[in-house]
């Protein structure tokens, strides 16, 4: 007697890895990416704006751009006010996430690591917090649902790295020990999950490959600016790709690929970081930003004085810049006249779309207006989202270098800022492209929720922005 | 206090909304990692307390029942939800009582709204004269004189009515605020961040 065989998806997140890597560079040394890509689909996935891990996987699993999300970032302003910072965790998501669908169509689902599932939420299986929970030992607030998972967890793989303590360091030894002690305890459980319990849809997200491209490119690219020659860290974005690869290969091996669609995918891209353009500096020297007194050493903008009754903008640091208009009748103290919006900012596109580098080289910045690029603009936006250089230069926030151009990294060592374009690799069990594999163009991150449901049979919720491929 | 076990006992008319509360509750007090049990009229009429009718007597008896649970459960570190009637002032009295840990919580509604929402079609038998000694129709209830929270469900959302549970839950010091936990989770986020370079 034949039964309808159970279908399931498996979704391997790794945060950051870029097509230049897996795709190309190092596709023949990668024989379990590449025995999916080889029989299945594959293609560049192209982020959100901005290009980083929160908003991007939740836009991802929810099939909504930022703007409808209502965050722009992992900090995002609370109110019109200047101090009201609020940080975006599980509890800014007010929308369906892919398991939450799934959950209440009876799906058994497991997500571990997935970015902004702390607080973690009921789910019809289980949630592990991702590395935006505070601790994995408080009872009181568990990093899972349900709470009883984390002794589970505790007794599976010991303590539990929801992400890389003390990632600023020097001591890239460490740093190295650190990433795979992470991975490997993530795969661990992951593996041990994915053989023991029931499932209908299992995601996982690995932090570690962001974390190595952050703290190791500089000596994995050549054209880095920074570029060392190393007899050991030559090879480690490379070595971990290859360890990366094999773990793959185990989950592979535990997986029935008859019934179940795996994914192998990325939020954003990496890139060499080529410098930092100081925005707030900037903004100082073009006379739209004044402070009481400017500081002797590094300081945060949110820390200095800034004289309100003579800014029209400021901006915050981080891969890419926010730029907030201090708009008459919307800030405390603001002084641009709501008619004057659009010229300011339109002026400030122009200025930013036209920096140089030290050399008098144009860096090729992208400056994008948040209503412009999403379906609606919810929460409090920036008025500007700025690519320096893009995205080959990040933005620093603090003031105090004395230049508009930094070479070193205002919070400690990255040599590496995110890319627009990431990764997906699908193999479909009802579908084989053939030798070779099919490359897929076009894709888009808000594609992935509604391909999975379709996977699963489960209708597509109508708000949902992306197409199933 | 903030781990100790704790009953938020519901009284209120059939087709109030204990039962919709109880489950809202349970699910956010799971998420927070607590064990809950809810113990719902209906059910704990079919199993703890099969056989009993609906006279005063075995109304009483129904109650000190659920609340002897309730008692066993809560010195035990769980939080309990009494989801009956529980129609009369002196039972409800002997189970706060009894339990100690005791959050009554009058979930008030017109018996009206009631009637139209009928989620069980109780009412409806109650009309065909098909059920007698119905509380509220043909039985009494005796609201609360000192609940410690009475939620109105024809005026207010669920949503509304269960934050207002939770902030007196904390306020009782029965939970912690999630905003402190919130400020402190912040804190140590914000530095994780900004170490690794995403502000």
């Amino acid at each position: 007697m034949f039964m309808n065989r159970r279908k399931k998806v498996l979704v391997i997140g790794l945060d950051c890895a870029p097509p230049e890597l897996v795709f190309e560079q190092w596709r023949d040394e990668l024989p379990n990416f590449k025995r999916v890509m080889d029989h299945g689909a594959w293609g560049k996935l192209e982020s959100c704006i901005p290009a980083i891990t929160v908003p991007a996987w939740s836009s991802m699993m929810s099939s909504k751009d930022p703007g409808t999300l209502g965050f722009y970032g992992f900090r995002n302003r609370g109110d019109y006010s200047y101090e009201k910072n609020t940080l975006a965790n599980s509890n800014s998501v007010k929308t369906d996430r892919v398991w939450d669908v799934l959950s209440r169509a009876g799906k058994k689902v497991i997500t571990v690591g997935v970015p902004q599932t702390y607080p973690p939420k009921p789910v019809n299986g289980i949630q592990v917090g991702c590395f935006l929970s505070p601790s994995t030992k408080n009872p009181e607030r568990p990093y899972t649902y349900p709470a009883s998972v984390m002794q589970e967890i505790e007794s599976a793989v010991g303590d539990y790295l929801v992400d890389v303590p003390n990632f600023r360091t020097d001591d890239k030894d460490y740093l190295l020990r650190q990433i795979y002690t992470m991975t490997e305890k993530r795969f661990k459980l992951v593996k041990k999950w994915i053989a023991e319990k029931d499932w209908d849809f299992f995601m996982f997200v690995e932090m570690g490959t962001d974390r190595i491209h952050h703290g190791m490119w500089k000596y994995h690219d050549p054209t880095h600016h920074k570029y060392v020659v190393h007899p050991v860290y030559n090879e480690s974005i490379h070595n971990y790709y290859r360890y990366i690869d094999s773990e793959i290969g185990q989950i592979l091996d535990l997986v029935d690929l008859d019934d179940t669609t795996v994914f192998i995918v990325s939020d954003h891209g990496a890139k060499k970081m080529d410098g930092g353009i100081c925005v707030n500096e900037w903004l100082i020297k073009e006379g739209y930003l004044t402070l009481k007194s400017m500081p002797s050493s590094l300081t945060s903008i949110d820390k200095c004085e800034i004289d309100w009754s003579k800014t029209k903008v400021w901006g915050d640091g981080g891969y890419y810049a926010r730029i907030f208009l201090n708009v008459e009748g919307r800030e405390p103290q603001g002084i641009v006249k709501p008619e004057q919006v659009e010229s300011l900012r339109n002026e400030l596109k122009a200025k930013f779309e036209a920096l140089v580098d030290p050399d008098g080289v144009d860096i090729g910045t992208t400056v994008y207006k948040p209503e412009e690029v999403y379906h609606e603009v919810n929460g409090v936006p920036p008025d500007l989202i700025v690519y320096f250089g893009d995205l080959y230069w990040r933005s620093v926030g603090t003031v105090g270098h004395g230049s508009i151009y930094t070479f070193e990294n205002d919070t400690g060592p990255d040599d590496c800022n995110h890319a627009q374009f990431g990764i997906v690799i699908k193999h479909d069990p009802a579908v084989d492209e053939g030798v070779g594999g099919r490359e897929l163009t076009g894709l888009q991150l808000m594609d992935m929720a509604p391909t999975i449901l379709k996977q699963l049979e489960v209708p597509v919720p109508a708000d949902m922005q992306g197409r199933a491929f | 206090m903030a781990n100790t076990g704790f009953t938020i006992w519901f009284t209120g008319l059939s087709g109030a909304g204990k039962s919709t509360l109880s489950e809202a509750i349970e699910e956010r007090l799971k998420a927070r990692g607590r064990n809950i049990e809810i113990l719902d009229g209906d059910i704990v009429r079919t199993h703890l307390s099969k056989g009993l009718g609906f006279s005063r007597e075995d109304r009483d008896t129904n109650i000190k029942r659920i609340a002897f649970v309730c008692g066993l459960l809560t010195r035990n570190g769980v939080i309990c939800i009494s989801a009956a009637i529980a129609p009369y002032r002196e039972a409800r009295e002997w189970a706060r009582n009894h339990i100690g840990h005791f959050v009554e919580v009058y979930v008030k509604c017109p018996i009206e709204v009631c009637r139209q929402r009928d989620v069980k079609g109780l009412y409806k038998l109650v009309d065909e004269g098909k059920l007698k000694g119905f509380t509220g129709v043909d039985d009494p209830y005796e609201e609360p004189e000192h609940p410690e929270l009475v939620v109105e469900t024809d005026k207010e959302a669920i949503e509304e009515s269960v934050a207002r549970i939770f902030a007196k839950l904390e306020e009782l010091g029965y939970l912690e605020p999630e905003a402190a936990h919130d400020e402190e989770d912040a804190k140590i986020v914000t530095e994780r961040l900004a170490a690794l370079g995403y502000l």
